[in-house]
């Protein structure tokens, strides 16, 4: 009884409502010929690679160097791709080390377990290497794309990140050589902070590709990008370098005041500090749009006002500039990476992704149950020539009439397997149209009822 | 309900774990049948299929892999003509007209970029060649990895993948110890040192150290080692892994983007 009653409501096969829905399935899919459009993109990929180096050897031919000599330790600087490695061996200094004279740890083959630099500089090569191998077991999910596995996505970016840092570190003494206001201290902790830093802005600006209100993310990491960087600044003007002696922080800036030296110092500190705080007080407080404009008035500002005071402060004052450049090169991983930081991630957590519901509209794979619920299709006498209004509208097919016969019931998007909200889209799309259609109105200057 | 033995349980589960990623195809007659078509063409992707809006700029990411096989090509071709006056003799001697050190290697270099015709430019293309192999696999690696291309079924062509970069880093370093210069020595140096410091019983870095690079001070003898490592052993397993890479990516399909 209950099987005829759900056959009676069976559509599919009958007048207007075709089995199949999507292209006419046939047994053989017609492709592209290879000849010539495969054959022609791959060739023009060839030569132009081909091209590419013989230009890079005639004009930057690789010099074969001096010989080996084993009477000298050369200064050397291995390839790029091999920097990593060489940076974690770099850094594994601050990991504990353990000779065999002081230190017993068995091997268990009767000798012992050196623990040395080079030891950590092997085993932390490993944290990239690893990962890479144990990927397609870890992550188990169906998602492929970033935007709707932002983890993913950020901790790619994270690594990323991670080993251009890593192999930053390998040039440390060349670093440290052509800017002596850092410290290898400040080198070492962009091991860790930049990262991290790249990664949360990874997070928030795909998560808002995705489509989520990023606006709590958005508060809780400029919030916590602000406290920083008022930490920072207080450690930096009050207990850091400049309050080893031991006079209180207000007295200390008070007079500072009166130092000619010491007022850039103040006044570049201070840049960072208050940009951060306006774009967090902008994303917290004010509506988007609004944010946005301060944003970007404020970063313009930020910008020339640092140039500009750099500038006319190293002609001024080049001992009080070469202070503060100092003050503020130490504490590069909060002073400088933060406003930077909150830049970005006030730019990817607001920002409208262009291809709007296209992006979501991806996720059909044309299950047709929309089809079977729409009634629009069920009444519609256009309907009974197999109109789909959704697959019409998706494949961009449709002449105007699912776009303005659709009701915006949303018994679509209540069915969809994928939760796809179809009448978001046509909403946006009858906007759109109503947008341009006064746009060109008012452009032509004729009123609307005289357009009739 | 008898339970099906536990052997033939297994057998389904493994064959059919093996089925559902490498299912049987008559590729060799789908290839006869391509290869006789006079209307050769090439297979229609899903996204183009089911006109599927996927996102454009991915595409061009996905030449990535190919690049890095046309540079492993081009970096095979000039490889071997290098081979033919590159002397793999690393033993430091004396120059006898200058007094500087200098080795079978080192001068055969110099011969190389000083008289060979078109010498230099045969080993500027061999050198920028690598560097762009290197940079391509990279490159590969990630967009692979953000399009999310390594699930499943293609867990095991990313594993492949995962050894072919390290294979590369492989013929890169190999690559830059063999013309004897101060960056070899310096590079074999630090390549030494780590091996012998590989994490586990002592023993076990000396012997891999006397394996890979045939001495535990760079003397000079590890050049013949990379030698033999950058024009037999690295591309025999390179090119076999790559045939194998390539084969599945035509078995298992792209991972296209969405």
């Amino acid at each position: 009884m209950q099987v005829e009653a759900v056959r009676e409501r069976v559509y599919e096969g009958r007048p207007g409502f075709p089995a199949e829905y999507g292209p006419d399935r046939q047994g053989v899919q017609p492709g592209y010929p290879f000849w010539p459009h495969e054959a022609y993109r791959d060739l023009v990929i060839i030569f132009l690679l081909c091209a590419i180096l013989l230009f890079l050897s005639a004009a930057y031919t690789p010099v074969v160097g001096p010989s080996a000599n084993p009477a000298i330790q050369p200064f050397i600087i291995p390839d790029w791709y091999l920097l990593f490695s060489w940076g974690l061996l770099k850094v594994a200094d601050v990991l504990p080390t353990c000779q065999p004279p002081s230190c017993q740890i068995p091997d268990g083959f009767g000798g012992a377990l050196n623990v040395d630099g080079a030891f950590w500089g092997d085993v932390l090569t490993l944290i990239p290497v690893l990962p890479i191998f144990l990927l397609p077991f870890l992550d188990r999910g169906r998602e492929a794309r970033p935007a709707k596995s932002p983890v993913r996505g950020a901790l790619g970016l994270y690594g990323i990140a991670f080993v251009f840092f890593a192999s930053l570190y390998a040039l440390n003494d060349r670093l440290l050589e052509t800017w002596p206001f850092l410290t290898d201290d400040t080198l070492k902790v962009f091991f860790v902070v930049p990262p991290i830093l790249v990664g949360l802005a990874a997070y928030v600006g795909l998560r808002r590709l995705g489509y989520r209100d990023m606006y709590w993310w958005l508060v809780a990491a400029l919030g916590a990008a602000f406290a920083l960087i008022l930490a920072s600044g207080f450690w930096a003007f009050a207990i850091g370098p400049w309050g080893l002696d031991g006079i209180d922080p207000w007295t200390r800036l008070l007079r500072a005041f009166g130092d000619p030296r010491a007022w850039p110092t103040i006044v570049f500190g201070l840049i960072p500090i208050a940009y951060t705080g306006v774009v967090f007080y902008a994303t917290a407080a004010l509506r988007e749009r609004k944010a946005k404009e301060i944003v970007l008035v404020a970063s313009v500002i930020a910008l020339f006002a640092t140039v500009g005071l750099v500038k006319w402060s190293a002609d001024a004052n080049p001992a009080g500039t070469y202070d503060a450049l100092r003050l503020i090169a130490t504490n590069g991983n909060f002073l400088v990476a933060l406003p930077f930081f909150a830049l970005i991630t006030f730019y990817v957590g607001t920002r409208t992704p262009y291809s709007t519901y296209e992006y979501l509209l991806n996720e059909c794979y044309q299950c047709g149950k929309c089809h079977t619920v729409c009634p629009v299709t069920k009444v519609e006498d256009d309907a009974l020539g197999g109109l789909n209004l959704v697959y019409n509208t998706f494949k961009k097919q449709h002449d105007g009439v699912p776009l303005w016969t659709c009701l915006a019931c949303d018994a679509c998007s209540a069915v969809c397997p994928l939760d796809i909200h179809y009448s978001d889209y046509i909403l946006e799309e009858r906007s759109k149209a109503f947008a341009s259609a006064a746009e060109a109105q008012a452009r032509s200057g004729v009123p609307a009822e005289a357009a009739k | 309900m008898a339970r099906e033995p536990l052997l033939g349980r297994l057998n389904r589960k493994v064959f059919g774990y093996l089925a559902s990623r490498f299912p049987p195809t008559p590729y060799s007659d789908l290839t006869r049948r391509g290869v006789e078509t006079i209307q050769r063409q090439m297979p229609r992707s899903h996204a183009e299929k089911y006109e599927l809006k996927t996102i454009w700029y991915w595409y061009p990411l996905y030449c990535l892999g190919g690049i890095s096989f046309v540079a492993f090509i081009i970096l095979t071709i000039t490889g071997i003509l290098l081979g033919f006056y590159y002397v793999p003799e690393g033993t430091i001697a004396t120059d006898p007209l200058t007094g500087d050190p200098t080795s079978g290697a080192y001068r055969s270099m110099q011969f190389i970029m000083n008289d060979v015709p078109f010498g230099f430019m045969v080993r500027g293309i061999h050198h920028w060649g690598a560097h762009v192999m290197i940079a391509a696999v990279f490159l590969h690696m990630m967009r692979v990895y953000f399009t999310g291309a390594y699930k499943k079924p293609r867990e095991l062509n990313w594993l492949l993948g995962a050894v072919l970069l390290i294979l590369t880093l492989g013929f890169g370093y190999t690559g830059y110890l063999l013309p004897a210069n101060d960056l070899s020595r310096g590079a074999a140096t630090i390549g030494i040192n780590m091996t012998k410091a590989s994490p586990g019983p002592a023993w076990l870095g000396h012997a891999l150290t006397l394996l890979v690079f045939g001495e535990a001070d760079p003397t000079g003898f590890y050049i013949i080692r990379m030698y033999w490592l950058h024009v037999f052993v690295l591309p025999l397993v390179a090119t076999l892994l790559m045939v194998v890479h390539m084969a599945l990516v035509w078995i298992q399909g792209v991972g296209e983007p969405h």
